[in-house]
């Protein structure tokens, strides 16, 4: 039995490498190697749709599994020189890490389709948008409702700030333990939160989408103090309506079940809760209003691409050319739309693309891409392990401090990146 | 029979190429990139002396959690000992059921420090919440590991609670080797209980006591899972006027500066400095302990 078996495996082992060469003398292979692995069937399944309908190319998706590291299996794919075809980055780290495998797209089709494409220093479309993330700040409609709050109006620090105090003084009645579902702590993992996304408004808000001034100055160590501690006050409002166990030690799911359970009124997070919500049967209407942290009125969510796939330079030139069809593929096809928006669930990072996700925030998130007036994001950029090392402490600090020692803290923690 | 030199190096062969393949030349290799700027991936590593060891020590973070690491070890060296030694105590005496704590208090330490990391966050942060909550008892109403005075305490709850028992273990082990008669011929004498630990048990358990404070050292020094786990360093607070984490303990600290900061050769000159106040430390413990042993 065990002999006949082993012989069964040389058999189909000796058939595999047989069967090899011969399709590869017709065929164009090419691979992705990419980390979502909450997609991974839907883009496995979009890659054998691609391969039927295109005789010629053969690719070959593989998917890292949950939790691994991505950075590390892509460096022992380039020793076991099996580097793929297009492979994923996120954000400048990545790019500058690898840009002697990163080719130059920027005339390919997909290019005129988004705005979200990771551009080189010079200027050179390299990264294709896998899908578009973006956050604000997030509310229930229904409880706003009630509290006869209009969140159309809420689109300055003022109104803003009074919405939150008016609800506040009505938590009874309408059932919630706080006002605002926000965490900030380093144990519960919940730091990028506000250090990352929250924080993000100061370097992108009231700005036109490419305008990266405020940043690029903070990076110099130039604090603007007048927005910095508007921003500290803003900040300063969420957490003191904030329950305070959410806040001072609370994880993921207890801040997304605070907000989908009808305890909180607002929530800080991005588009990615809506699987979350779903499963935990949130079914009230919601939607985002901005970070206003300023009387300027504003509307603009904060969305960007956090990854993008690049095409391997060092492939064959007949590999990028079928990897840079594949993408163009994904990105202007019917398929490929249905592929990224209906089967996938993502907000998708091209113009032309018409179908609608279906999760609240996620929608909300096409709306708000079709009303434009949106704002970038920066944080990716600051130094490896600055946001949470950092800034981290330095936001959780203010749940129990002043706004003025926040201030200064990010004021000394950007200065002295500044003069390295 | 005449014994061959090459013959014993064959032998010895096997053990002695692992041993250096694995702790000598890492070892040699660490030491070289603690005084180099390697980033863990550029190719390019250039010799930059000393400068890296130079610059840890005015580093707010890296000071505290020196600091924070030599008390949680001060800390956990007196409870877990403390602690291990009352069981011991306990499971030797005349206890019905005593097979049956004695696996108890042990099973603790069956629970990887991953796991145990979640339960107790869960613990401290809900069910303690909760309890505070419901009894009027404002210390417990928030949760003590987000508290930096706090915090050290109820790590070092945790980590008894975990390694109690296997302490508990060494001492048992220790204790039942001891004659019965020395103790029965004591008790005819008449010493009562304590006088019999404090002047027979203990002074013959001298080396049990070199082994479980060698253990409880090194062990606390070295944390890592349990603080990644339960406080991931946290909560914030001020420390020479800067915000740095609390609960930071020293091995912690390098991995944050090694993967992170994607600053290695820091990382590495830190992991050096650690070495060397570990090695330090534990030989001094067991050179006392030794002479302690030596006088019983």
């Amino acid at each position: 039995m065990r002999k006949l078996l082993s012989l069964a495996l040389v058999a189909v082992l000796a058939l595999s490498v047989l069967a090899l060469p011969a399709s590869a003398n017709e065929k164009v292979n090419f691979s992705v190697f990419q980390l979502k692995v909450e997609i991974d069937p839907m883009i496995q399944a979009f890659g054998k749709l691609y391969n039927e309908k295109h005789p010629d190319v053969n690719v070959t998706v593989e998917t890292l599994g949950g939790g691994a590291d991505y950075g590390g299996a892509l460096k022992a794919k380039l020793t076991a020189d099996q580097m793929p075809t297009i492979f994923m980055i996120e954000g400048q780290g990545g790019y500058d890490l690898w840009k002697d495998f990163i080719a130059d797209m920027s005339d390919a089709d997909w290019v005129k389709d988004t705005d979200l494409a990771f551009y080189d220093p010079d200027g050179k479309a390299v990264g294709f948008p896998i899908a578009m993330e973006g956050f604000g700040l997030g509310y229930n409609a229904e409880i706003l409702e009630k509290a006869g709050v209009d969140p159309a109006t809420l689109t300055t620090f003022s109104a803003t700030k009074a919405a939150i105090e008016k609800i506040a003084g009505m938590k009874e009645e309408l059932g919630l333990d706080a006002v605002v579902s926000v965490g900030t702590s380093v144990a519960g993992g919940l730091w990028w939160v506000t250090s990352q996304h929250v924080f993000n408004a100061f370097y992108a808000g009231y700005q036109d989408y490419n305008d990266s001034s405020v940043y690029d100055a903070l990076r110099r160590g130039e604090v603007d103090q007048e927005r910095m501690t508007a921003f500290a006050n803003y900040l300063k409002l969420l957490y003191d309506n904030a329950d305070p166990n959410v806040l001072e030690n609370g994880n993921y799911d207890a801040q997304v079940a605070a907000f989908a359970s009808g305890k909180a009124a607002f929530i800080t997070q991005g588009n990615w809760i809506d699987p979350n919500l779903a499963q935990l049967e949130a079914t009230f209407p919601m939607g985002y209003i901005s970070h206003n942290f300023l009387e300027e009125e504003s509307t603009g969510l904060y969305m960007a691409a956090p990854s993008w796939f690049v095409v391997n330079k060092q492939a064959s030139p007949e590999q990028q050319k079928a990897a840079i069809d594949f993408l163009n593929y994904m990105a202007l096809s019917e398929d490929g739309a249905n592929y990224m928006v209906a089967e996938a669930g993502m907000v998708p990072a091209f113009k032309s693309v018409k179908l609608q996700p279906e999760g609240p925030f996620s929608k909300a998130l096409v709306e708000a891409s079709a009303r434009g007036g949106n704002f970038n994001w920066y944080f990716g950029q600051n130094p490896d392990g600055f946001n949470q090392g950092t800034l981290g402490p330095i936001f959780e600090l203010l749940a129990t401090g002043t706004v003025e020692d926040f201030v200064a803290d990010v004021t000394a923690a950007f200065q002295e990146i500044a003069n390295k | 029979m005449k014994r061959r030199g090459w013959i014993d190096a064959l032998f010895i062969f096997p053990c002695a190429f692992a041993f250096i393949m694995v702790i000598i030349v890492p070892f040699g290799l660490g030491i070289y990139y603690a005084m180099t700027d390697w980033n863990g991936v550029n190719p390019i590593v250039n010799w930059v002396g000393l400068s890296n060891f130079q610059g840890m020590f005015s580093e707010p973070q890296f000071i505290y959690s020196f600091l924070i690491t030599l008390m949680y070890t001060a800390i956990n060296v007196v409870f877990v000992n403390i602690v291990g030694f009352g069981l011991a105590l306990l499971v030797t005496g005349k206890l019905r059921l005593r097979n049956i704590y004695r696996a108890g208090f042990f099973v603790p330490n069956l629970i990887g420090g991953i796991v145990l990391g979640y339960i107790w966050q869960f613990i401290f942060n809900n069910v303690q919440v909760d309890m505070g909550n419901a009894l009027g008892i404002a210390f417990l109403q928030k949760s003590l590991i987000s508290r930096p005075d706090t915090v050290i305490w109820a790590m070092s709850v945790v980590n008894t609670w975990q390694y109690a028992g296997y302490i508990m273990m060494i001492y048992v082990a220790s204790i039942q080797s001891i004659p019965g008669s020395v103790m029965e011929a004591a008790s005819v004498d008449g010493a009562n209980f304590f006088q019999r630990v404090r002047r027979i048990l203990i002074p013959m358990m001298a080396s049990a006591f070199t082994i479980t404070l060698f253990l409880t050292l090194t062990n606390s020094f070295k944390q890592f899972d349990l603080n990644f786990t339960l406080t991931n360093g946290g909560p914030a607070m001020r420390f020479m006027a800067k915000p740095i984490r609390s609960s930071q303990l020293l091995a912690m600290d390098i991995y944050r500066t090694a993967n992170q900061q994607n600053l290695m050769a820091q990382a590495q000159a830190k992991a050096v400095i650690f070495f060397i106040v570990l090695v330090i430390f534990s030989l001094t413990q067991v050179y006392l302990n030794k002479r302690k042993e030596l006088e019983a």
